[in-house]
């Protein structure tokens, strides 16, 4: 299974940097794109000081490992971003023939060329205003690797919406976008509903929010949660797919 | 003997591409209209971006730090301001997609064939499409609003609010037409798109006023077409006024001619370009 995924998502590498001046303009704009973003925070916090103990290097923290679980998710995974159309399209048709597993190969259909641009900025990010240093760099694998797995799965598992109803397709694209635009804000400003939407259907709190306090903090009970939480994600993503691939092959999701 | 049809002749004037224009922007409009679900989707897009912002400058004016800008801010935070200014961005229809397709796929060519100017009709579709959702869009902050029990602005405010947004949006639209146009020239106009998407963001305020900004920073934005749409018409909620709204409005039709202006010279030289070259 891994081999046939490394195979399929280095072809799909291949095939986004195979236009240079395309992929350099995706990623140098995508570069200018993450700039403007810290320059609006940048002078946020120049005027404002700090919202609820989160000041300039926590902002760019937060943005820095966003970033790069966005830019290893695209490179990576980036099959997630058009899932729910992919199924909707019939387009599973082809794989169930084969032998191997499917989800793998979905994710691995696409590597967005965007995503280098923010790889660049993220990393960036992290070391000049993140002010994180080489003793940082278990803590934020540890955080980007979680974050990932949580954010592919929570994508997995709203495309997987597409089995049951067909107006997924855009639904699941919004829910990332609602996931990511959580994911971009300060955690000390979710409180009530919002808190519990961040800690559950829109996971930020555990992509970003808890990774964040845990490079500021770094505790057993910090590493347990993140830990449980991409292993509860994943679960559920898996569940949502298989459960909906059931559906699938017993063709009861209407395609076309 | 006449060498045209009356039709025809009705065609090529002034009153006949106005008419098709309007036809283009009824289309628009309804089109939307009729993917409601899609209109639902941006709705709720913009409930949730607006609970994350709001959320985000109710703590800022809840702790009100000495020393800070914070002291600046309006009494009832910046939400309103805030609704307002993504009211408008959200509202502004993705014409430069539209324009990138027929550019780069080829399908230009049969539009030039026709009488209707192509460009005029692509911009009054989108306007189209931009009014529904600005009523869409507009319908869910009022609910919001009215739910929210936020004290209101003054009754004027809202109606500076609704002359000033449509306007706004248009001139979104105008600045997104130059985008997709730059599709004569690269490939993918995700880029640029991109970087003016954020330059609009960052010189419009959609966050935060600029007029909190540095002085330095508040003279460059407060020129641009981005302030004139989404700032000005947000800064109504915080501060109607009269002479205010008249400023506003100036700017904004002062802009508007000018971007219709810039958009046209970049479409001649596009489709010089596209005639002289080919896609």
């Amino acid at each position: 299974m891994i081999a046939t995924y490394r195979a399929n998502i280095a072809i799909a590498i291949r095939t986004s940097l195979m236009d240079r001046t395309n992929f350099i303009l995706n990623s140098a704009g995508m570069v200018l794109n993450d700039i403007f973003f810290l320059i609006l925070w940048y002078m946020f916090f120049a005027g404002f000081k700090q919202v609820g103990g989160w000041g300039l290097h926590d902002v760019a923290r937060l943005l820095g490992i966003i970033m790069l679980v966005v830019a290893i998710s695209g490179v990576f995974f980036g099959g997630y971003r058009d899932m729910a159309a992919t199924i909707l399209r019939g387009e599973i048709d082809a794989l169930l023939t084969q032998p191997k597993a499917i989800l793998p190969r979905l994710l691995a259909r696409e590597s967005i060329a965007t995503a280098w641009g923010d790889l660049v900025m993220g990393i960036w990010m992290l070391i000049t205003f993140g002010g994180l240093g080489w003793s940082d760099i278990p803590a934020v694998l540890l955080a980007l690797v979680c974050g990932t797995i949580i954010y592919v799965a929570s994508a997995v598992a709203y495309a997987s919406l597409a089995f049951w109803f067909t107006g997924a397709r855009s639904f699941a694209r919004d829910l990332t976008d609602f996931m990511l635009l959580f994911s971009s804000y300060p955690g000390s400003i979710y409180s009530g509903m919002t808190k519990v939407i961040a800690y559950s259907l829109l996971p930020a709190g555990f992509i970003v929010l808890t990774p964040v306090a845990f490079l500021r903090d770094p505790s057993g009970a910090g590493f347990a949660i993140i830990a449980a939480s991409a292993g509860t994600y994943a679960v559920l993503a898996a569940v949502a797919f298989h459960l909906g691939m059931r559906r699938y092959r017993r063709g009861l999701v209407s395609t076309g | 003997m006449p060498s045209t049809t009356p039709t025809a002749r009705a065609d090529f004037a002034l009153g006949g591409t106005l008419g098709a224009a309007h036809s283009a922007f009824t289309l628009g409009f309804r089109r939307n209209l009729a993917n409601w679900p899609v209109l639902m989707g941006r709705a709720l897009f913009y409930l949730v971006a607006m609970a994350v912002l709001t959320a985000l400058w109710d703590k800022v004016s809840s702790q009100r730090l000495a020393g800070t800008l914070a002291s600046s801010l309006p009494q009832g935070g910046l939400a309103l301001y805030v609704g307002v200014t993504e009211w408008i961005t959200l509202s502004v229809a993705s014409i430069h997609l539209r324009l990138e397709d027929d550019i780069r796929l080829g399908m230009l060519e049969p539009h030039l064939l026709r009488p209707k100017p192509y460009l005029l009709q692509k911009i009054a579709e989108a306007m189209g499409d931009s009014a529904a959702r600005l009523l869409g869009l507009g319908a869910a902050a009022l609910l919001a609003l009215a739910m929210s029990g936020r004290a209101l602005p003054p009754a004027i405010a809202f109606l500076y609010i609704a002359i000033l947004g449509p306007i706004g949006t248009a001139l979104g639209v105008l600045i997104y037409a130059g985008v997709g146009l730059a599709a004569f020239w690269v490939r993918r106009v995700l880029p640029p798109y991109i970087i003016v998407q954020k330059i609009w963001f960052l010189l419009g305020g959609l966050f935060a006023p600029i007029s909190l900004y540095p002085a330095w920073f508040f003279g460059i934005a407060i020129v641009s077409p981005f302030a004139a749409s989404i700032f000005m018409p947000g800064n109504m909620m915080i501060a109607p006024s009269l002479a205010g709204f008249a400023e506003a409005l100036i700017a904004q039709l002062t802009w508007l001619v000018l971007l219709a202006g810039l958009v046209a010279l970049i479409w001649r030289a596009g489709l010089r370009k596209v005639l002289r070259e080919g896609v």
